[in-house]
């Protein structure tokens, strides 16, 4: 077999081709080898995409292709107006342009017209008008040239040049030139005018078109056009005009690998690799594309920059790397490399809501571990890995000389609790290691190996997990084979899950085989990100730290049953897996918005412990439900009580205590979730009894005085500075939201007498409001500490101002560690004073430390409300990269996924303006003028919804009719879009009026 | 065999330099060479060593010139000398010390006149400041102190300038970050962290006292030109404890 060039010496994903010429010589060639490569490309999960202008019984009555999958076969034809899938039963219509009446009126004239202006000029010519949504003049209507092969490509040209020439016609680009004036003529605006050579075509479609659809259906399966090869043998210019394969480069193949195999008379076309040969050529590199899939060779990732995060060996920050590269599926979190071990820096594995221990000892199980390859090198100084976050998947390269060379992983997003790696190993190293190890925290691990299964089950305190695995390693060439793990972890809270449990699972697993979970995973994956778009462009760096904190954040909770989303999810061992607010109030917001079966999942875990919250409450001498500010696996209080902090002080730890607010917080996440999705069952069941519950609590914590107001005492606001504190402004207006909406409750559950207390304790509750200033005051007698701008003792922020000044002086400054007043700006404007941001913006930003990386995002979201664009965009640019630049020193012990949520929160909630209601969704942009546009797709109440906002414009669209609010002005949006226009007066005015109702 | 090459004067000093030396030799199996350079008087020199059951160099010729002579034998692992005759208030250190200080790439033991010399090092101050050079250099130490059984205790004070941005859950995050601290910087010891706030070298004094330790062990980048070396020179100045000074190359030293 010939070799191929280097750029084309490797696995590609899919491959987009050009039928004629390029497949097959032409239309009556034998394709038996062809149809055979072709089908096993697609059982080894390769998408084969074949591009034609003909249509379906010219292509699939040549080539018969019957493919079972998992990879798809594509048929594009008709050039660009027809899409058929093929698979066992034969092809299916998926997607096809019909041209109106009109059109096909318009496409009749526009040929008759161009007939008559070559008739003019004395050129014979004849119509095809036949095809689809086309018309077809034929140059050279002789029966010599009835159907030449394109192997005669050159003599065809020079003889349709010359009757051209005979008619006085320059050449093809003139007689195109001609065609397309007459389609302008005949009201075809977007007409697609083309040549191979014999024919000049009028049309609505070409084959830019089929290119366009074919990237898009791969984006959708998660496949990046890096690794996309696109076939043709005209992509050069032909009788000057642009090869007919050209066409297939469009802005979104930008990043594909392209290769001719043509003649190309004139040269090729820029970045396109030549190789010449033919069909018999082209038949070969199928060949050797699916050679290397049957020898096992890995996925490569696509380093395009804007969807991969790449580090290369770096021992100082080993451990953040892991953390940075954990792959999570919801239930699994695997962190650390398969092709470097350390013993400073292990591979870890944590099982969402898996915990051990007891009370604030409480701490994520350490389970065993699946991908450490055979042999690996104890230095990550040689190693690269790529974190794909398109789909998820790690891809390790070791320049080491060590027995592994590279490395490819997954947790199955589509299979949560399943995990993949495939690696290439040196001959004979691939079975030398077994496929489930021990984690390195010592704890005894039982562990057994059945029909060459093996397994391996950790206890907790109560239930714990058991992991079943299985690898297989054969020959990839001379000095490399190909090692495949395959595993599955069951965990279970309750009771230790038996060996089995496990071992049925994997026989799935095994079944489908590595392939096919990357497949799916892959797709999974997609799909994702197909509902949680984020764009921002003209800040690259800023959009790919954006897309890697809302990875993450998408990683973090499975689609049913209930999520326990620590601070730091599965991502590290710090905080312990304990639940805090950052789950309810940051993380949730961007599930409901985006995966709203995940953000059910973060309730259903609140839902499940409502008992242990009631206990709290009752406990507590009060009714209803406190929940804990910190959570693990019983719904208990874990928080500790007390910690050495960074000046070596033993400090008491009274949040587990006083910091009640997570109370309101779980209420307004059920309250937010159901604005975001319209759940009816989880609004009339589950998520009343939180509301109500939490309402119950704080009519009962509230205390009245004799002049009739209701005050909350000794609590902590979000501002950990300051503790304890009576009437904290955020706590009471939280309190009173959750009352009022409770006391709204259409449930039997609540009483009128209860409804009735509640609005009363609701009313009476003092917020510190101060209607002459217009701003709040954080707490009674905030106003009567120390005045204290940040600025005048720190030259920077984000400072722990704890640290800066002691706690002694901060408690008695108005020093804010995060928002507080203004977090209820950022939760619940709706419930604050109308136009207060301002004034409550302009007192507290000053005063504020940002010592909570909370804190730097909401700030970015509330600067960007107040159209203070630059100062937002550096607090979102800071909290993008606490994780990425370890700004806080302890990524390592696993990212802070609130603070990445919060990414989210200021792009949609802050530039954008998003507020989801009941029953629409209002937006209010601001963006940064040198941002050429932001973008982001969410859902609302099952709709997918996507909003591309530019500095002076605004394009909105949905896959079904919506409400959307803007200005005050409701409009419809459907698919058909909103476009609006940002008019000098400040306000947003529709370029063309789309279904606009009057609020 | 390895050496301890004990430089001492004909002052008080001289015990507490030679005890140092001796129960540095000690953890490290090495022997003692007791050097002197001879100035203005033998008697108390050669009466210390030959309480301690050793032999005396005596040499003649420049002190300094001398020691570092001495030191640059590559069977010398560490060099012990003492801060100045003179213990009284806190001063820099003297002019012996000083230039021995910039010139000898072996680790220096610095003794003050005052230190009250344990018969045995129990207890290792290690401070670093969160670079992985003078992680690297302070490690041999940190492991050969670990290995001899002493308690080793890594310290880290955060100056105001160099505050971390967030503290978020003392509870968890302080833990968190010594997690990582020791993993990066003092891997594969059974290290403890100490963590404090403030001015580096007055931290180490106090942290010094107030955990009872027998030795500070730091590295440095023998850079002694104004603005430089601060930690060093405030820690000579005043530290009652002998100084370990370890040497690291000269590159990206701002910190030192």
């Amino acid at each position: 077999m010939l070799t191929f060039p280097a750029a084309v010496r490797r696995r590609f994903e899919a491959i987009v081709f050009d039928w004629d010429g390029t497949a097959v010589p032409d239309r009556h060639a034998d394709t038996t080898d062809l149809r055979r490569v072709l089908e096993q490309l697609c059982t080894h999960g390769m998408h084969v995409a074949i591009v034609s202008g003909t249509h379906l019984g010219n292509v699939d009555g040549q080539l018969g292709a019957r493919p079972a999958g998992p990879g798809t076969l594509l048929l594009a034809l008709n050039r660009g107006s027809e899409v058929y899938v093929v698979d066992r039963d034969g092809p299916h219509l998926l997607d096809g342009r019909v041209a109106t009446t009109a059109e096909d009126h318009a496409l009749d004239t526009a040929a008759v017209a161009a007939r008559h202006a070559f008739a003019a000029r004395g050129l014979r010519t004849e119509l095809v008008s036949t095809r689809l949504n086309r018309r077809k003049i034929d140059l050279i209507p002789e029966p010599d040239w009835h159907d030449p092969p394109k192997a005669d490509i050159d003599r065809l040209l020079d003889a349709v040049t010359a009757r051209l020439h005979a008619a006085g016609i320059e050449g093809l680009r003139e007689a195109v030139a001609i065609a397309q004036a007459s389609a302008r003529e005949a009201g075809l605006a977007d007409a697609r005018v083309t040549s191979d050579a014999k024919h000049v075509e009028i049309g609505l479609t070409d084959k830019s078109d089929s290119a366009r659809w074919l990237l898009g259906f791969l984006q959708r399966e998660g496949v990046a056009p890096g690794t996309v090869l696109i076939g043709g043998d005209e992509f050069g210019p032909l009788g000057g005009v642009p090869g007919s394969d050209s066409l297939m480069l469009v802005a979104e193949a930008a990043r594909a690998t392209v290769v001719s195999v043509g003649k190309e008379p004139a040269g090729g076309l820029d970045p396109v690799v030549l190789l010449g040969g033919g069909p018999p050529r082209f038949g070969a590199l199928l060949l050797d594309q699916l050679e290397r899939r049957r020898r096992g060779a890995l996925p490569e990732a696509d380093e395009d920059p804007a969807w991969t995060i790449a580090f290369d060996g770096d021992a100082e920050r080993e451990r953040a790397v892991h953390a940075l590269l954990t792959l999570a599926d919801g239930r699994l979190g695997t962190r650390g490399p398969s092709l470097v071990s350390s013993a400073t820096a292990p591979p870890a594995v944590y099982a969402a809501g898996l915990y051990d221990g007891e009370g604030p000892e409480t701490t994520l199980l350490a389970c065993p571990v699946w991908h450490q390859a055979p042999h690996p090198s104890t230095s990550e100084a040689t190693l690269r890995q790529v974190l794909d976050l398109r789909t998820f998947v790690v891809h390790e390269t070791s320049n080491d000389a060590a027995t592994i060379h590279r490395a490819v992983r997954l947790s199955s997003v589509t299979r949560p609790g399943a995990v993949a790696l495939r690696a290439e190993c040196a001959r004979g190293a691939g079975s030398a290691c077994p496929p489930l190890l021990a984690p390195t925290d010592g704890r005894a691990a039982e562990e057994g190996s059945t029909d060459g299964t093996a397994w391996m089950r950790i206890a907790a305190s109560e239930g714990g997990v058991t992991a079943a695995a299985s690898q297989r390693v054969y020959p990839a060439h001379r000095d490399v084979e190909v090692l495949e793990r395959l595993g599955v972890y069951a965990a279970d809270p309750v009771q230790l899950p038996a060996p089995d449990a496990a071992r049925g699972r994997l026989v799935d697993l095994e079944q489908a085989g590595f392939e096919h979970l990357f497949h799916e995973h892959r797709r999974t994956w997609a799909a994702r990100w197909e509902d949680a778009y984020l764009g921002i462009e003209g800040d690259p760096e800023l959009e790919r730290s954006a897309r890697f904190a809302l990875g993450h954040v998408l990683a973090c909770a499975p689609d049913d049953g209930e999520a326990a989303v620590g601070a730091r999810g599965l991502t590290g061992p710090a905080y312990r897996g304990h639940v805090f607010w950052d789950a309810d109030v940051f993380v949730l917001p961007v599930l409901a918005a985006t995966r709203p079966a995940a953000a059910r999942a973060i309730l259903e875990y609140r839902v499940r412990r409502l008992d242990a919250a009631r206990a709290a409450a009752g406990a507590e001498g009060h009714a209803g439900a406190r929940f804990p500010w910190e959570s693990a696996r019983t719904g208990r209080d874990v928080t500790p009580q007390s910690a050495s902090d960074r000046t070596g002080r033993v400090v008491p730890i009274r949040t587990g205590a006083l910091e009640v607010h997570v109370v309101g917080c779980v209420a307004w996440a059920a309250a937010h979730y159901v604005d975001w999705t319209g759940d009816r069952d989880f609004a009339a069941g589950a998520g009343a009894r939180l509301l109500a519950e939490t309402a119950r609590y704080w009519a009962s914590r509230a205390r009245r005085t004799p002049d009739g107001r209701a005050h909350l005492y000794g609590v902590i606001g979000p501002d950990e500075y300051h503790e304890p504190v009576d009437d904290n402004a955020f706590t009471n207006v939280l309190a009173r939201w959750n009352l009022r909406r409770a006391a709204a409750l259409d449930t039997d559950a609540i009483t009128a007498t209860e409804r009735d207390e509640w609005r009363r304790v609701a009313d009476a509750l003092v917020d510190g409001y101060d209607p002459a200033t217009g701003r709040y005051e954080q707490f009674a007698g905030f106003d009567g500490l120390e005045p204290l701008m940040i600025a005048d003792v720190s030259p920077r922020r984000p400072i722990a101002a704890d640290l800066l000044l002691g706690p002694e002086r901060v408690r008695a400054a108005q020093v804010v560690k995060q928002a507080d007043v203004l977090m209820l700006h950022h939760l619940l404007p709706g419930e604050v004073a109308a136009g207060s941001l301002t004034q409550n913006l302009d007192y507290y930003e000053p005063r504020t430390a940002h010592g909570s990386s909370l804190s730097p995002g909401v700030h970015a979201a509330l600067l960007a409300r107040a159209g203070r664009l630059d100062a937002a965009r550096e607090l979102l640019g800071l909290t993008a990269r606490i994780d990425l630049d370890d700004l806080t020193d302890t990524t390592a012990g696993g990212l802070h996924l609130a603070a990445m949520a919060s990414v989210w929160h200021a792009l949609a909630f802050g530039f954008l303006g998003i507020r989801p209601h009941a029953d629409h969704i209002e937006l209010d942009p601001r963006v940064p003028s040198d941002w050429s546009a932001l973008e982001l797709r969410f859902r609302h109440h099952g709709r997918r919804i996507t909003i591309r906002a530019e500095p002076e414009r605004l394009i909105a669209s949905a896959d079904g009719p919506v409400s959307i609010v803007i200005g005050g002005q409701r409009y419809r949006v459907d698919t058909s879009g909103l476009r609006l226009m940002l008019r000098g007066s400040g306000h947003w005015r529709p370029t063309a009026q789309l279904n606009e109702e009057a609020v | 065999m390895t050496t301890v090459l004990a430089a001492i004067d004909d002052s008080n000093a001289a015990d507490t330099v030679l005890a140092t030396a001796a129960a540095l030799a000690r953890l490290t199996g090495a022997r003692v060479k007791a050097l002197h350079v001879r100035e203005d008087g033998v008697e108390r020199a050669r009466a210390v060593t030959e309480a301690a059951e050793l032999s005396l160099v005596e040499v003649a010729g420049d002190v300094v010139e001398q020691i570092a002579t001495a030191a640059a034998d590559p069977d010398v692992q560490v060099v012990v000398v003492g801060a100045r005759r003179h213990p009284e208030g806190a001063r820099p250190a003297g002019h012996v010390a000083f230039a021995l200080l910039r010139r000898v790439r072996t680790p220096l033991v610095v003794v003050p006149p005052d230190t009250e010399s344990p018969a045995t090092l129990e207890r290792v101050l290690v401070p670093l400041d969160g670079t992985m050079r003078t992680a690297r250099r302070a490690h041999a130490v940190i492991d050969l102190a670990a290995t001899a059984g002493l308690d080793v205790i890594v310290f880290h004070c955060f100056d105001v300038d160099r505050l971390p941005m967030f503290t978020d859950q003392p509870q968890h995050e302080t833990r968190a970050f010594e997690h990582e601290f020791l993993a990066r910087y003092a891997p594969d010891t059974p290290a403890r962290l100490e963590l404090r706030v403030g001015t580096p070298a007055d931290e180490v004094l106090a942290a010094a006292q107030a955990l009872d330790v027998d030795l500070v062990a730091i590295a440095w980048a023998q850079i002694l030109e104004p603005g430089r070396a601060r930690i060093v020179r405030e820690l000579l100045a005043r530290s009652r404890v002998p100084l370990l000074l370890l040497p690291v190359d000269h590159e990206d030293s701002d910190s030192l």
